[in-house]
């Protein structure tokens, strides 16, 4: 199933007014944009640190080692999305903050931060949903539309989905390596990545041992030398169930992004010589947003405006609401379908998708979109 | 300003060790980076790696030069008469870097704790207008340590300073100094002014030269005089071939000294130069308006036509490098590297750039003058 491409006209009218928006909103980006992130950078910093202090107390009542840990999820969600995600796109580059700038910055998380460019920056920003080209449609794992073949081991993709959302810092990590078939499958040739498959192996296991010397070495020890060893298995414990939170958060807020109902997916000729407009209309249809609480956004890194966030990549996260109210407009103007809803209603849709394409693909609903 | 490259230094494995550690809990390579943040709430502007300093007053010299008297934080630790240092302070929001020299001399610091820094206003340019309104007040800034080696030479040698404008500033330090710590060596300043309106520091240079046998100096009216040749040297500093020379001031200027001097017969060793920005680059070109582009770590220089401009990054890969790329379109920031020097246009939003040091997307910047890159 992929998408019919409107005129030419209303493409360059499209793309006229999208740039508008952006120009508009670039001008308008300064001190309010840097006094937002330093403020969620700090609260980011407080809720860690404060979460693992608030976890040590568990030891005279556990509500408070459960206090902690919500604490020191909601930190390494910020850290992950609005800061890590956003930051890493060159959101708040013009900063020039040395610690919030896109080539330095790295995040609580297994997924190496240059790995992360790579496959998300490149591949996921330029190619979105172009069936074949941008790998995190599915994630490698899941088929979510008929332009991928069914097979046999898709009718327990329900299963993986869980499976993926608690594992998914892990299944972010690894995605480049997999897709190099670095350890399973059949090797790519090299050449084709800007870094050898040693340094990759080498990048991909160094995040790895310092994130968990972090979490399940260091802070345990260092609270099980005082207080006992139980405490070095609470510490441990609350600390995986901190990523927890945070794996299955930012899973339910990507998959609504990209895998909602009504998304759309591209094929590779369709997009060869794609004009600029092209390029938006096909960023608009491949993304869906979701409407919600000023919390909600920011807790979601602003991926609620996920349409937005693939139209202008690098604008500040900040001002992706203003830009949000235009684009609709724009959209309706030129009969362009913008996709949100809450965040219940849109996952709803994603469960069904996952649920929908688990199955074999009908002959005659072949034929109809034929 | 010649920007000095940090070199790398090597670690200690404890060092390592302890970087490890920093990296695993907090993704920086220092703790304190990590609680920078925090530590802002208490003291706005705090950096790990910058002094966080006030400044005190800003004095006017000139219709367009004014300094910046400044009393760096306790981390500081000084610098030798001539040096220069980065000065960060935020503009909106953005952390803006400039290089400039110190002025004032160390002996000035060791007394008062405070540096002066003379700054001319460019014209059109982002920061040096806006500072001197920004400060009016006060205000706090970051200062890097000093760094530079245009100072004076070690020993007794005679010197002979040529200054052009508000290239006056390390020479101010540097015959400061001498006053102040009894520096008995022979120094003679040639100082090049528009007009006698923008002799900057004239009255403390001529107490200084009426106090001090042993240092002259004449100032150079470029508006009666013209600008500097060799007959200027021979009539006013005859012993010129004995001394070592320095020259400071703009581009133009320092060519034209160290040609004419080189043409007198003083070797190269002898010549000292100090540029404000990074340093031209010299070659030859067939059109005014073509734009050389450096590309320092693949030391290659390669020149943009303006007739058929392509972006840096085919420039780059036309001659033989290989930078970091991805989409081409200036979507995915991969090829994002530092620019040094010069102006780009950023051909997707349209928009020029500083001159100074910035962050830029080679896939989408056009070289509109000369451009240093990190590259």
């Amino acid at each position: 199933m992929t998408t019919p491409i409107p005129s030419a006209d209303t493409l360059e009218s499209f793309h006229k007014e999208l740039d508008e928006i952006r120009d508009d909103l670039m001008a308008k980006v300064g001190e309010e944009d840097a006094r937002y992130i330093r403020r969620i950078v700090r609260v980011q910093r407080f809720l860690e640190l404060g979460g693992r202090a608030v976890m040590v107390a568990g030891f005279y009542h556990w509500i408070w080692w459960l206090v902690g840990v919500v604490m020191l999820g909601c930190a390494k969600i910020l850290d992950n999305m609005e800061i890590g995600h956003n930051v890493m796109h060159g959101q708040y580059d013009w900063m020039n903050d040395p610690h919030l700038n896109s080539r330095t910055f790295d995040w609580d998380n297994v997924c190496d931060g240059e790995s992360w460019r790579r496959t998300h920056n490149y591949e996921h920003h330029t190619y979105t949903n172009i069936i074949g080209k941008d790998r995190d449609f599915g994630y490698d794992t899941l088929r979510l539309s008929d332009d991928v073949k069914w097979k046999a081991h898709y009718r327990w993709q329900p299963i993986r989905l869980i499976v993926l959302m608690l594992s998914f810092q892990w299944a972010v990590a690894y995605h480049e390596l997999f897709g190099e078939r670095i350890f399973v499958g059949k090797r790519r040739p090299e050449g084709k990545l800007p870094i050898s498959h040693a340094e990759l192996i080498k990048d991909f296991f160094s995040k790895i041992r310092r994130a968990v010397f972090r979490d399940y070495i260091f802070y345990p020890a260092i609270v099980g030398i005082f207080l006992g060893w139980p405490m070095f298995f609470a510490i441990a414990a609350g600390n995986l169930v901190a990523n927890l939170i945070r794996n299955v958060w930012a899973n339910i807020i990507i998959f609504c992004g990209h895998f909602t109902e009504e998304v759309h997916t591209f094929s590779e000729e369709d997009c060869e010589n794609e004009t600029r407009g092209q390029w938006y209309y096909r960023q608009i249809l491949g993304s869906s947003n979701l409407e919600g609480s000023k919390l909600l956004h920011i807790m979601s890194g602003h991926l609620s405006r996920q349409v937005e966030h693939h139209l202008f990549p690098d604008m500040p996260s900040y001002r992706y609401g203003e830009a949000a109210e235009r684009v609709r407009q724009v959209c309706a103007k030129h009969n362009i379908p913008y996709n949100t809803g809450t965040l219940w209603d849109q996952y709803k849709t994603v469960v069904a998708r996952v649920f929908k394409y688990s199955r074999p693909p009908k002959k005659t609903g072949e034929m109809a979109n034929a | 300003m010649s920007q000095a490259e940090t070199s790398v230094q090597s670690v200690t494995p404890l060092e390592r060790a302890r970087q490890w550690v920093s990296q695993s809990l907090t993704q920086e390579n220092q703790i304190t980076a990590y609680l920078e943040p925090l530590i802002q709430v208490v003291l706005p502007g705090w950096t790990t790696d910058a002094v966080r300093s006030k400044v005190i007053q800003v004095r006017p010299e000139t219709n367009d030069v004014y300094t910046l008297v400044i009393r760096p934080g306790k981390r500081w630790k000084g610098f030798k008469a001539g040096q220069h240092l980065q000065i960060t302070a935020e503009q909106n929001g953005s952390l803006q870097t400039r290089f400039f020299s110190v002025s004032s001399a160390p002996a000035y610091f060791k007394k008062t704790g405070l540096i002066e820094m003379s700054i001319r206003v460019q014209e059109g340019g982002r920061v040096t207008p806006w500072l001197r309104d920004a400060f009016a007040a006060g205000g706090i800034c970051n200062l890097s340590p000093a760094e530079g080696d245009f100072t004076l030479p070690e020993g007794n040698q005679p010197v002979l300073m040529i200054a052009g404008g508000s290239g006056i500033t390390p020479f101010r330090s540097m015959l400061s100094q001498m006053a102040a710590s009894g520096d008995k060596r022979d120094a003679h300043l040639m100082f090049y002014v528009r007009d006698a309106s923008n002799a900057l520091f004239q009255e403390e240079f001529e107490k200084i030269a009426a106090e001090h046998d042993n240092i002259r100096v004449t100032f150079m009216n470029s508006a009666e005089k013209g600008v500097f040749s060799a007959e200027h040297i021979k009539e006013i500093c005859p012993d010129f071939a004995e001394r070592k020379v320095m020259i400071c001031g703009p581009t133009p200027m320092i060519q034209l000294v160290r040609q004419v001097v080189s043409g007198e017969g003083v070797s190269a060793d002898n010549i000292m130069f100090e540029y404000f920005g990074a340093a031209p680059i010299e070659l030859d070109r067939a059109d005014a308006k073509d734009a050389y582009v450096s590309f320092e770590k693949g030391g290659v220089a390669a020149i943009s036509s303006a007739e058929n401009p392509v972006s840096l990054l085919e420039l780059a890969e036309q001659n033989g490098l290989k930078p970091l790329a991805g989409c081409r379109v200036g979507v995915c920031h991969q090829c994002k590297c530092t620019k040094k020097s010069g102006v780009v246009l950023n051909t997707l939003t349209g928009q020029y750039s500083d001159t100074g040091r910035e962050d830029i997307q080679l896939c989408v910047s056009v070289p509109v003058n000369d451009v240093v890159l990190d590259v």
